[in-house]
């Protein structure tokens, strides 16, 4: 059989940008893993928030995109932190696990009451983005300049959330996430950290919303998003921001490939089986994924 | 003075009495839709269209005298609620009931059956409930996507110079919607000779990028599309990236005006569906709706009026009222399942005045024929641009007949 390189070409670059995106959304798990310990399933549903605030500005205020996102970026980061504070924190003290079905919680309200709030009569519009073409070829290869600039938004993103990390507030946040009580009993604010990762991993939400629905329109679809960025935080490390990147490249070029190659042959779905073998495969040999770090507790 | 007052009323209520036995029963028409999962693409232009014209109806004495009352509610598409919803319509005294939801269909189904009631699935459900004889109560009254695609191969196979030099993309939702027209697909590639290959899309449908690098790939001449709602607009704006000509892309029924809006009425000129029911607010029906939206008595918003979605629930509904018309004629009062069953089997080259492609209902054929037409966007309506037709009828009846031997087989 003679290899297509071209097509290989156009399925491992579209691949790595898309995977760079799923980053995008994977990385308000990771922010707030990070400064909490707390896996937030409700990341996708913030996502689909994020695309709905930039659909009302955009099309209902007429907004133009330039004010768009630094407008949804805003409302986002005090979305989030209302989230903190109204839900999350009264969970203070509470057993994890209550705290994570928590998140779920609110995943399944969000995706309920969001589309009924800006209910669009069955239409899924697409973010205008504006970019200079929709596609660049190169030779018989195709590049989607939506998922190009995904991904360079995305690294864009974990290079200055990476340095956020080494300010002030992000050591501080850090050691909220490696010992709440010594960090409290410090003087240092856990809930004011705490609801500020809140506040962060929803901005990042309201980017990586408006990024995916110009790409594939915005409705509650967005929210399925959560599967693979949970499987790009597992994969990468719950607690690595350069791990959540290097997964999402992995995962979206792996994607593209099996989906490429094998949805011909078994008529479709490959993508949701890699998404699903990636999380049981790290989940059963690497818990603590590629980057992640891995605490052995005492006992 | 007392006595004379409760004379007075007691005439007035005698009077009264005659007058309400005088009137005549409602039918009672079971809606349960699904409002708030999968269909609610299409179910509030439909419930709006059959409300619509009940209030038309029903303001002109209704079915010769009867009142049309529609007992609505929502399963979210689910079987076991559907069914719940089934019962207790049937309890209220509902002898015909539509559920819009294949799943719902298909689970309701042997039920309907069983208690004679008629089962109206338009678009939805089985698709071999076209059998008339297999399923005496089942009525689908519009053409099966296996007939549709018969009847999309025939406008390429029209409007190509060589179809067994042709390419054909078939693109779909990768779940029974979608996949049911392949085997149809499939076997006209066999008779007529054209090249034809077959891309999934994997639910929900949003990601559709991988599949359209494959379809440049494959370098179609046409692209027929099994997708729904604002999926095209992902489908054509893909199309776009990759540089397909979007003339090429040929619909399932399901893609209408609104679907279209967000990708641009005027860039998606060209683009093509098949259809099942006319569109547009020229129809004498429509107009007639339409005076009362001015009225300010229209059921929903004026912009779904003479949608895709819209028309399919006028469509049903002139079915069903001429059939209940021909039932209360032919086999006289009151009106049951049965009776409605050999009404709507009388019906006779039914156009409804141009709502659709006339209908001719018998007891072993429940899709009415199975005439379609091919529409193309041309920037602000969908313009008809072939005759209703009904192709490959031999293929398309063989393949109901296959699924309903199934069927009968799995219940003796």
């Amino acid at each position: 059989m003679d290899l297509d390189w071209w097509y290989i070409g156009e399925l491992v670059v579209n691949g790595a940008n898309a995977g760079l995106m799923y980053s995008l959304v994977a990385l308000g798990i990771v922010l707030i893993y990070k400064a909490s310990g707390v896996a937030n399933l409700a990341q996708g549903a913030l996502v689909m928030t994020g695309g709905y605030v930039v659909l009302a500005l955009a099309y209902d205020a007429g907004l133009p995109m330039w004010l768009v996102i630094p407008l949804s970026m805003v409302i986002l980061f005090f979305f989030g932190m209302g989230i903190e504070r109204i839900a999350l924190r009264r969970m203070a003290g509470q057993p994890l696990i209550m705290i994570i079905m928590l998140t779920l919680g609110l995943e399944i309200l969000l995706r309920g009451i969001v589309p009924a709030v800006w209910d669009r009569g069955g239409e899924s519009p697409i973010i205008p983005l504006t970019l200079p073409a929709d596609s660049i070829f190169i030779g018989d290869m195709l590049i989607n300049t939506s998922y190009l600039l995904g991904g360079v938004i995305a690294i864009f993103l974990v290079i200055l959330f990476v340095y956020f990390f080494r300010t002030r507030i992000g050591v501080v946040s850090r050691a909220v996430s490696d010992d709440p009580v010594a960090a409290w009993s410090v003087g240092i604010s856990v809930e004011r950290s705490i609801a500020l990762s809140w506040g962060l991993a929803a901005v990042v939400s309201a980017i990586a919303g408006a990024l995916w629905g110009s790409i594939q329109g915005v409705d509650w679809t967005l929210s399925l998003l959560l599967l693979k960025a949970v499987a790009v935080a597992i994969l990468g490390g719950l607690d690595s921001i350069i791990g959540a990147i290097l997964a999402g490249f992995m995962l979206g070029i792996a994607e593209n490939l099996a989906a490429g190659f094998l949805d011909d042959i078994v008529g479709g779905g490959t993508k949701e089986l890699v998404v699903a073998s990636v999380i049981l495969l790290t989940i059963l040999i690497r818990p603590h994924g590629m980057f992640g770090r891995e605490d052995i507790e005492r006992i | 003075m007392k006595k004379s007052l409760a004379v007075l009323a007691s005439i007035l209520i005698i009077f009264s009495g005659t007058a309400v036995s005088d009137e005549k029963p409602p039918i009672k028409y079971g809606l349960t839709l699904d409002y708030t999962k999968s269909y609610v693409f299409a179910t509030p232009s439909v419930s709006q269209a059959i409300e619509d014209y009940r209030n038309y109806l029903n303001a002109r004495g209704g079915i010769n005298g009867h009142k049309l009352e529609i007992l609505n509610s929502d399963h979210g598409n689910e079987p076991q609620r559907g069914i719940e919803a089934y019962e207790r319509k049937k309890r209220e005294g509902a002898i015909v009931f539509e559920h819009f939801s294949t799943p719902v269909s298909k689970a309701v189904l042997p039920k309907a059956m069983k208690d004679k009631n008629v089962l109206l699935q338009t678009l939805t459900g089985r698709s071999d409930a076209a059998d008339g004889e297999a399923f005496p109560y089942a009525f689908p009254i519009a053409p099966t996507y296996w007939a549709m695609a018969a009847n999309i191969i025939q406008y390429i196979e029209n409007n190509t110079k060589d179809i067994k030099k042709t390419k054909i993309a078939f693109t779909y939702l990768d779940f029974p919607f979608g996949q049911e027209p392949i085997p149809v697909l499939q076997e006209l590639q066999k008779q007529l000779g054209f090249e034809l290959k077959l891309f999934p899309i994997a639910l929900p449908g949003t990601d559709q990028s991988g599949v359209w690098s494959g379809i440049r790939r494959f370098k179609p001449d046409y692209v027929v599309a099994w997708s729904i709602s604002s999926l095209h607009n992902i489908a054509l704006t893909e199309m776009t990236r990759n540089r397909i000509p979007i003339e090429k892309y040929i619909s399932v029924v399901w893609a209408s005006r609104l679907d279209l809006k967000s990708f641009g009425h005027e860039r998606a000129k060209g683009v093509k569906r098949v259809e099942a029911v006319a569109t547009g607010t020229e129809i004498p029906i429509i107009q007639e709706i339409l005076k009362m939206y001015d009225e300010g008595k229209g059921a929903g918003p004026r912009e779904n009026v003479g949608t895709v979605y819209y028309m399919g629930g006028i469509a049903e509904m002139s079915i069903l009222v001429e059939g209940a018309k021909l039932a209360l004629n032919q086999f006289g009062e009151p009106l049951t399942g049965e009776k409605l069953k050999k009404g709507l089997e009388l019906i006779r080259d039914f156009d409804a005045n141009g709502v659709m492609a006339p209908v001719t209902i018998t007891s072993s054929d429940h899709q009415g024929g199975g005439k379609t037409r091919i529409a193309e966007w041309d920037g602000e309506k969908w313009a008809p641009i072939t005759d209703w037709e009904a192709a490959h009828t031999e293929l398309v009846w063989k393949t109901i007949k296959e699924h309903s031997a199934k069927f009968i087989k799995e219940n003796q």
